[in-house]
């Protein structure tokens, strides 16, 4: 079957887990000389809880923390931990011998500028902050560690028009999936808008199989003009 | 008369030593966080300290070496750490720790650890020099007041006066953190050995006075391992140790068979000595719940291998902790103790077997309940009550001893433990 002249292509394989409600309230930034741009949610914990000090792609990193305010509480409450337990999970180390206390500073501005200077730093600063000379990370899982299966694909539309004068190409869609595995949030992130709008609508009826928690996927859909 | 008034000056001093620890709280305190942090060589240094006092009263037996039956102060300690990263792999640190527990440690001070810690990955890294042993939920803990609710951990598990015991090694670590695939949690490990070295202050050497034996070294080697996995279930861990040591004490005693002829050499040699404890912690939300179960089995040769010597020493305990608000936590346990104990050979005269630990004298069974008030983030308060059957003061002590309790002990021991610790 020749499938209305265009191909699927399930390309860019990292998927992510949304961190929608720390999004709202907070950006993890990261010095310039991490390597990684997107860090899963158990790694983040990891590494703020100074049992991972690389990422996988071999960035050393070193955990940033504000000291008070709503964005540490909401950063924290992300990662599961509560402001008493980290408290005590810090001193801990401390008075063992077996960690140090993780920086902290007073403001947002004093995270950025510390984090933007110092290599391998990694932090979080409130959402409306200003994070210039610093990259933000994506809150995700890695490449290959927990895959959402799709189960039911509907494929999209060429528009004839756009066949017909040889129009085509490759759109690429980041796709919010519920914890239920139906299809949230499609954002065009590359393509053809026309194209991209005809893949939207498609990949909006997919349906995934269900998962622990809301995630995030980059798909790939080639539409092939040929 | 005389006694009495001993007894009011000694209340006077106690008196005194915690209005000057309150107060010393309340400055500390106020001052500690523009302390604690530095740059020196241009490196972060960071410097950290604690102190607790307690007061413990009792209604009958003496515990813990104090003299708890009048109300005793005696229950003082303090440390200090520095620490400063060399490179983004390598930290160095020291602690200094010093103590007063009743008849133990007697302010003399110890270097708690002091580590050089290089760490290539988050699953392998080394730690060298003098180490804080890991051995269960809370042994490289178990001094830091300021980090659990209660002002005494079970004593089945983590009796204070036996500290030096499982508190440190000289050393090295071998340790680190695994992800599991398939969100199966994190697994964290860690192997050691190196060598023990017992304090003369410290509670063993101190029950050893009892039966006429001063020692002059106490310790030997110690190795094991702990493996702690952190489950998918969020907030539930559970784990396991083990421990094996080669122990040798030396020094001189009274020859049980001739006391009249003075002090002879005296040796106490492991032959077997081995520890296994499981554990497990449960935290959701306000609730910490946690459950640890250690076997200790420890085959001595005595008195220049003239006897041998089989304790089976078990604990276990079950603690709930309630953090109603932001100040103020409450919390339960119930702690389970008990010893067997077999002498073979010349000293079996003086050792009849002890292996009915339905006996009070075999077991220690202690309910408690506790309230901590935190006035700050770096000063708290407990107040906690326990209710002891049984004082298993065998030939491995358990926080009763004869010196203290030269009237012999009751079956049954209810105390009160105030404490305030402060820490930055």
């Amino acid at each position: 079957m020749k499938c209305r002249n265009f191909f699927l292509v399930a390309a860019g394989l990292a998927i992510f887990v949304s961190g929608d409600s720390l999004a709202d309230n907070v950006k993890v930034i990261a010095n310039s000389s991490v390597k990684a741009d997107a860090i899963s949610a158990a790694d983040l914990k990891r590494v703020f809880l100074e049992q991972r000090i690389a990422l996988a792609d071999g960035s050393r990193v070193q955990p940033v923390l504000e000291k008070g305010g709503p964005a540490r509480a909401a950063f924290l409450e992300y990662l599961g931990i509560s402001e008493d337990d980290l408290q005590t999970y810090y001193r801990t180390l401390v008075f063992t011998g077996k960690g140090s206390m993780p920086k902290e500073l007073g403001s947002d501005a004093e995270v950025v500028a510390y984090v933007a200077r110092t290599r391998g730093t990694i932090g979080y600063v409130s959402s409306a902050a200003s994070v210039e000379g610093v990259k933000t990370l994506a809150i995700g899982v890695p490449s290959g560690s927990v895959e959402r299966k799709l189960i039911t694909r509907v494929e999209p539309d060429y528009p004839e028009t756009l066949k017909r004068l040889n129009i085509g190409g490759t759109v690429r869609l980041r796709v919010s999936i519920s914890a239920k595995g139906n299809v949230v949030n499609v954002e065009l992130l590359g393509g053809n808008p026309i194209l991209g709008e005809s893949a939207t609508i498609a990949v909006m009826k997919w349906l995934y199989a269900a998962g622990s928690s809301r995630t995030i996927t980059e798909v790939s859909i080639l539409f092939d003009e040929h | 008369m005389a006694a009495a008034t001993l007894v009011d000056h000694q209340r006077s001093r106690v008196d005194r030593r915690l209005f000057g620890m309150v107060f010393a709280c309340f400055c500390i305190g106020q001052v500690a966080l523009q302390a604690q942090d530095f740059k020196l060589f241009d490196r972060d240094v960071q410097i950290h300290g604690f102190a607790s006092q307690g007061f413990v009263y009792t209604n009958d037996n003496n515990w813990l070496t104090m003299n708890t039956s009048q109300g005793s102060g005696a229950f003082t300690e303090f440390g200090v750490n520095v620490s400063t990263s060399i490179t983004d792999r390598l930290r160095v640190g020291a602690q200094l720790y010093d103590r007063n527990l009743g008849q133990l440690g007697q302010y003399h001070p110890s270097l708690d650890w002091a580590v050089a810690d290089y760490r290539f990955r988050g699953w392998l890294g080394f730690r060298g020099g003098k180490v804080k042993t890991t051995l269960g939920l809370y042994t490289d803990s178990q001094d830091l007041d300021f980090l659990h609710v209660f002002a005494l951990l079970p004593q089945s598990i983590y009796p204070t006066d036996l500290r030096d015991a499982t508190i440190a090694h000289l050393g090295g670590d071998v340790y680190g953190n695994l992800p599991l695939p398939r969100r199966l949690g994190d697994l964290s490990y860690t192997a050691y050995a190196g060598h023990r070295s017992d304090s003369i202050y410290s509670g063993y050497v101190y029950y050893l006075s009892s039966v006429g034996a001063q020692i002059k070294s106490y310790g030997g080697l110690q190795y094991g391992a702990d493996l702690r996995w952190n489950t998918r279930l969020k907030g539930l861990l559970i784990g396991a140790s083990r421990l094996n040591e080669d122990i040798t004490a030396k020094g001189s005693a009274i020859n049980p068979f001739n006391p009249g002829a003075g002090l002879v050499p005296y040796s106490e040699v492991s032959k077997a000595d081995w520890t296994n404890q499981f554990y497990g912690e449960y935290a959701a939300g306000r609730l910490r719940i946690d459950s640890e179960y250690r076997r200790y089995w420890r085959n001595q040769s005595l008195f220049n291998n003239i006897s041998e010597s089989f304790a089976d020493i078990r604990g276990w305990y079950v603690s709930g902790a309630y953090r109603i608000c932001k100040r103020l936590q409450i919390g339960s346990y119930y702690s389970h103790y008990t010893i067997t104990n077999v002498v073979t050979g010349a000293f079996a005269v003086f050792y009849p077997p002890a292996t009915d630990t339905n006996l009070p004298a075999n077991h220690d069974y202690d309910k408690v309940i506790t309230g901590r008030v935190d006035l700050n983030k770096h000063w708290n308060m407990k107040i906690e009550g326990h209710f002891m059957n049984g004082y298993g003061s065998g030939p491995y002590p358990n926080g009763f001893y004869t010196q203290v309790n030269p009237r012999g002990f009751q079956p049954n021991t209810d105390a009160l433990v105030l404490k305030t610790g402060i820490n930055f």
